[in-house]
């Protein structure tokens, strides 16, 4: 059977569906099924990734043809990103393989599998409607896992995402409603093409509505109060995934709505503001941060800010090196992700303070967390430091030298607060050794995702050959709307 | 036979491989890695040298960017310095370091370090040179905190101010990419007069900025005094001898090939240059004196050495770039044998503290020696090399007008003795003490490097020829005419004269010791041998714990007189700024409080503040 796109969300679906019933017969096989529907997947990325690069694939669902049906769009955009999603997913899945001992293990697999399937979805879909859709299942999922340690903090922080959330989904449905009235129709590429139907007013509220709905999950400030309660409170595999997979599908959304229906220079400056603004805000706020785990969670806001600076540029430069961006923070951040989970699991809090001296006890999980710090700074020879620089160059090469100023301040306090906890892992304390060691499956989880962000960092062409077309692809509507139609 | 050769990739890869594998070897066998490490910079160290200048260029692409490394004089002349001095700590950390942990670590730490410095000096653009020079900051960073003990602020200070040197450099490294399209040395050079003027001035700023941050240029200075003192004695010899002159390196580059491009502003860069780098030398030997430890005073003194080499390179002269450039050698050299003696006696006595130690004279007498004559070389006294680069110095700025700045010079010159003499007297002189009985002289291979740099220090005093021929052509890189020089004689243009330095130090060296036998003579006679319990406690009978050695409060007339000026100081407005900062970082965390309700509200608001400016925002009506 050859791979199609549409496997990216029909496996995973059905495997979510599959988990709860195996889960009656054997726990391992509960545990083994997502990484195999994982392993499937990214085999089916890598065959699939080529293709993808140099001609969008358009794929039919139900053999209604586009603008009546529903399809797929699998594009250079969104080839690099579901293949992203499908790797980091599988490392995550043998970083989970470990960590997750707490019952009940089968609902934790089955919404991971759905969290997978709606973000390849949202990443995929060619309909407004479907990705709403979609939205939706990543949504509840989230929540879901959110509070799956069923204490007080987590189901608080569920509660706070759903609220905020709610909002989410009633103001993008909102959008598509004012969409779908005006020109009659839900598949994307053909809304952009009767974009103009829409008379200037509606248009302009569906706008504001759209940077709001998405806004919220692509999380921009004043949007993200959920979003670190929500990484803090989670287990620390679904901390990974939210920094590395639901913000990504999210923010690509976002991005490619605004690009497709609302690419007016205003607009583009106002993301540019909002992405400066969500960047230092957030630093700001996680350096003083107590809590491991919130700090990162911090650290991610002020990360996909300077992705939705970068990609508010709009510029081809501008929009690979938010690419790149996007691609390294989900590899770094879930490295951090992982690591932090054992930090906090050996010293049995989540105060950063509790991690001093555990350099010493527990050198390789404490090196991974350094190698993450470091990369994720943008010092090199790491991943980060390409992506960073890139973004710096498109911004200089619009003039914006003030902007660049204010980016590498807030990268300043970024390092401070990463730096911090650094010093304090390496610190001669005199501490019980713990018995328990980091489980292989996290250690190998952490081992591929610090070679991936070293090998980048050596040797960043191994990726930058993919940005250049996925940029394209981002940022030409006119193609999205030929190909999209046939 | 395979004949290898030797090439700047080579280099690299024996370097950072080598660091890799002296890790590894850590982990199996224990014990082993200290000879591989000795190995692994000696390789490197042999293949520096050997490597032809200008002919080996090596270019490659990398993420888009083309890039290119080479060795040209100036490189060589700070590649022969981080070559020597690295190989000198590897050997000198053999046993200073034996039997502490994680040595690793350590290793792996000091080998990419110095690696990563021999990068900067090979990089023939902006892009690896600032590679470079971020592991060279990471690295260090590493054993800046490897030592430490639940004191956080030291290693973070450090870094702070590192990248706020390094993102400065980034900054001006973008804008010159963007103006010129490459990020070559020479594309940039060639093409920095089509930059706007304010944004030539931005770079040039930004520049030296973020390559005087390295060299603990004030104001940027602060973190070096506890950085330097944090770091294991090994290490810091390296840090101030060889890491700090890779913001010499940088600013000799910018000043010479871009800054000297603009016309229009290159003087008040010099100026403010020349006087920053006054200040520096003059305020931190103040600093340097009142330090109770060693460490600590060293720092200082190296801070304040790194001022004249600033010096000597903002006013610009052929003269005062060949000092310049001769100090940054010669400081080297001197700085790393006097850290390795600090690290000496540490290593014997287990202190570093002034007030505590004495009279270890008779106990390491070849530490002694190593010290005196780093000394010696500090304070500019003939024969040793300090005094050349000094004259030079003058000469130069009397040439160029800068009076005051030559008082200013001299002034900070004259009070580097009373530290000076404070370091070596408080080590080393006074009376024996009890405690310090068993100290023994430190092992051969401590021993070998300081002795080695202390000949190198004598050597250039007498005949300085061999450095200033290098040097010489390296200002040649540079596009600086060099003044006329033989083996030991200086040709100035000062009145057409011509000065011949052996003839200099010999008298001067001449007089030194007919005075040395005069005093003897004299006082031979009158000698007097006390016992322990002389009459300076007035007959009162000290108790046990009362710190009696005359080390305490050692200039405390002189402290008291200047210490008001001094101390509130530059550090405190860092740490005022950092504090507002945190305290700011503070109130911004209760943005999010935590509370669903605010951040619902939140939502509305934006939403609400979306519609009632969407008209300015992006142009349209409801």
């Amino acid at each position: 059977m050859e791979f199609s796109p549409v496997h990216y969300i029909a496996v995973p679906l059905f495997a979510a569906f599959l988990i709860p019933l195996v889960g009656k017969v054997s726990k391992e096989l509960v545990k083994l099924i997502p990484g195999l529907v994982l392993l499937y997947l990214s085999y089916g990325s890598i065959m699939l990734f080529p293709k993808g690069m140099e001609n969008p694939i358009i794929e039919i669902i139900a053999g209604f043809k586009p603008p009546f049906g529903i399809a797929l769009y699998y594009g250079a955009t969104a080839a690099f990103l579901v293949t992203l999603v499908t790797l980091l997913g599988f490392v995550i899945w043998l970083y989970s393989y470990k960590f997750i001992i707490r019952e009940p293990i089968e609902k934790y697999y089955m919404l991971f599998m759905l969290l997978i399937t709606g973000a390849t979805g949202i990443m995929l879909t060619g309909d407004i409607f479907n990705l709403f859709v979609f939205l939706e299942i990543t949504a509840i999922a989230s929540y879901s896992l959110t509070a799956f340690l069923r204490d007080k903090d987590s189901a608080e922080a569920a509660f706070k995402y759903l609220l905020i959330g709610s909002f989410s989904s009633a103001f993008f449905l909102l959008t598509v409603m004012i969409l779908y009235t005006y020109t009659g129709t839900l598949n994307l590429a053909d809304l952009a093409s009767k974009a103009d139907m829409i008379p200037a007013n509606a248009k302009g509220f569906a706008l504001l509505l759209v940077i709001v709905g998405m806004g919220i999950e692509a999380e921009i400030f004043p949007l993200n109060g959920w979003a670190p309660d929500a990484y803090s409170q989670a287990p620390s595999p679904i901390g990974a995934v939210f920094a590395g997979i639901v913000v990504k599908a999210a923010v690509y959304a976002f991005i490619r709505i605004i690009f497709l229906f609302f690419k007016t220079p205003e607009v583009l400056h106002f993301i540019v503001i909002i992405g400066l603004i969500t960047l230092i805000i957030a630093e700001m706020a996680a350096l003083r941060q107590h809590q491991i785990k919130r700090m990162l969670a911090f650290s991610s806001l002020g990360q996909m800010g300077l992705v939705i600076l970068a990609l508010g540029i709009g510029t081809t430069e501008s929009t690979s090196a938010a690419l790149f961006q996007m691609f390294n923070h989900a590899v770094i951040k879930a490295m951090l992700f992982f690591a932090a989970g054992y930090l906090v699991f050996h010293s049995g809090s989540k105060l950063i303070d509790s991690v001093t001296g555990l350099g010493y006890d527990k050198p390789i999980t404490s090196f991974f967390f350094s190698l993450g710090a470091l990369a994720i700074i943008g010092l090199p020879p790491f991943s980060g430091f390409w992506s960073k620089l890139n973004v710096l160059i498109s911004i200089a090469s619009e003039g914006e030298i003030l902007i660049i100023v204010l980016i590498l301040a807030a990268s300043v306090v970024e390092a401070v607060y990463y730096l911090r906890i650094i010093g304090k892992l390496y610190t001669r304390k005199e501490i019980d050794s713990n018995p328990r060691r980091t489980p292989i499956s996290g250690l190998l989880a952490m081992g591929i995702l610090a070679i991936v962000i070293i090998v980048i960092g050596i040797y960043p062409d191994v990726l930058t050959q993919w940005l250049q077309p996925a940029a394209e692809n981002l940022l030409n509507s006119e193609e999205y709307i030929q190909t999209g139609l046939f | 036979m395979v004949e290898i050769m030797i090439s700047i990739p080579v280099i690299f890869v024996t370097i950072f491989v080598g660091a890799i594998l002296t890790y590894l070897i850590k982990l199996i066998m224990p014990k082993v890695e200290a000879y591989f490490a000795l190995l692994v910079s000696a390789a490197t160290s042999y293949m520096a040298f050997a490597l032809p200048k200008t002919e080996s260029i090596y270019k490659f692409n990398l993420g888009s960017f083309n890039l290119m490394w080479g060795n040209n004089e100036y490189s060589h002349l700070f590649a022969m310095l981080v070559a020597v001095l690295g190989f000198f700590v590897v050997l000198y950390s053999m046993d200073f370091m034996a039997g502490k942990v994680n040595l690793g670590f350590y290793y792996f730490n000091l080998l990419v370090s110095i690696g990563s410095m021999l990068g900067i000096v090979y990089s023939q653009d902006f892009l690896s040179l600032f590679i470079f020079w971020e592991i060279m900051t990471w690295s260090s960073f590493m054993l800046v905190i490897y030592a430490q003990d639940e004191k956080f602020s030291v290693g973070i200070k450090y870094f702070v101010f590192s990248a706020i040197g390094a993102y400065l450099l980034l900054t001006a490294l973008v804008i010159l990419y963007t103006n010129s399209g490459s990020f070559l040395l020479e594309d940039n050079i060639n093409n920095f007069i089509y930059l706007s003027s304010q944004n030539q001035i931005l770079v040039i700023i930004f520049l030296i900025i973020g390559f005087g941050v390295k060299a603990a240029m004030m104001p940027f200075h602060v973190w070096a005094p506890d950085a330097y003192k944090a770091a294991p004695s090994s290490f810091t010899a390296l840090f101030s001898g060889a890491l700090s002159k890779m913001g010499i390196f940088g600013i000799g580059l910018v000043l010479f090939k871009f800054a000297i491009q603009n016309t229009d502003y290159f003087t008040y860069f010099q100026f403010a240059l020349a006087w920053l780098g006054g200040i520096t030398a003059l305020l931190s030997t103040f600093y340097a004196v009142f330090q109770t430890d060693a460490k600590k005073l060293l720092a200082y003194s190296s801070i304040g050495q790194l001022g004249y080499i600033i010096v000597g390179l903002a006013v610009g002269t052929p003269l005062s770039i060949m000092s310049a450039l001769l100090l940054t050698i010669l400081h080297g050299a001197f700085k790393a044998m006097l850290f390795m003696s600090a690290g000496a006696v540490y290593y014997r006595t287990g202190l570093l503290d002034m007030n505590e130690t004495r009279g270890l004279i008779r106990k390491m007498p070849l530490t002694f020696l190593t010290a005196l004559m780093g000394i010696i070389t500090v304070a500019g006294v003939p024969p040793l090399g300090g005094f050349v680069s000094k004259w030079m110095l003058y000469e130069a700025l009397i040439q160029s007008n800068y009076y005051f700045l030559v008082i200013i010079i001299f002034v900070a010159s004259t009070a580097a003795f009373l530290y000076l003499y404070r370091f070596i007297f408080s080590l080393f002189l006074g009376q024996e003490e009890k405690e310090f009985e068993n100290v023994k002289e430190v092992p051969i291979k401590m021993i070998i490097p300081m002795l080695l740099l202390a000949g190198f220090t004598l050597a250039v005093g007498v005949v300085p020829g061999f450095v200033l021929e290098q040097i010489s052509k390296a200002m040649g890189y540079l596009g600086i005419q060099t003044p006329n020089w033989e083996n030991s004689v200086l040709f100035s243009n000062w009145e057409n004269s011509s000065v011949n330095l052996m003839s200099v130090a010999t008298s001067i060296g001449i007089l030194f010791v007919l005075g040395a036998i005069f005093l003897t003579i004299k006082n031979y006679r009158s000698t007097r041998y006390v016992t322990t319990k002389d009459i300076h406690t007035s007959g009162e009978v000290p108790t046990e714990n009362e710190n009696l050695t005359f080390a305490v409060n050692f200039y405390q007339p002189f402290e008291r007189s200047l210490g008001s000026v001094i101390k509130p100081s530059i550090d405190r407005i860092f740490n005022l700024i950092g504090k507002n900062i945190e305290s700011a970082a503070d109130y911004l965390r209760y943005i999010y409080t935590g509370n669903g309700q605010t951040y619902a509200m939140y939502v509305i608001l934006f939403f609400v503040v979306l519609i009632l400016f969407a008209d300015l925002m992006f142009g349209f009506k409801f």
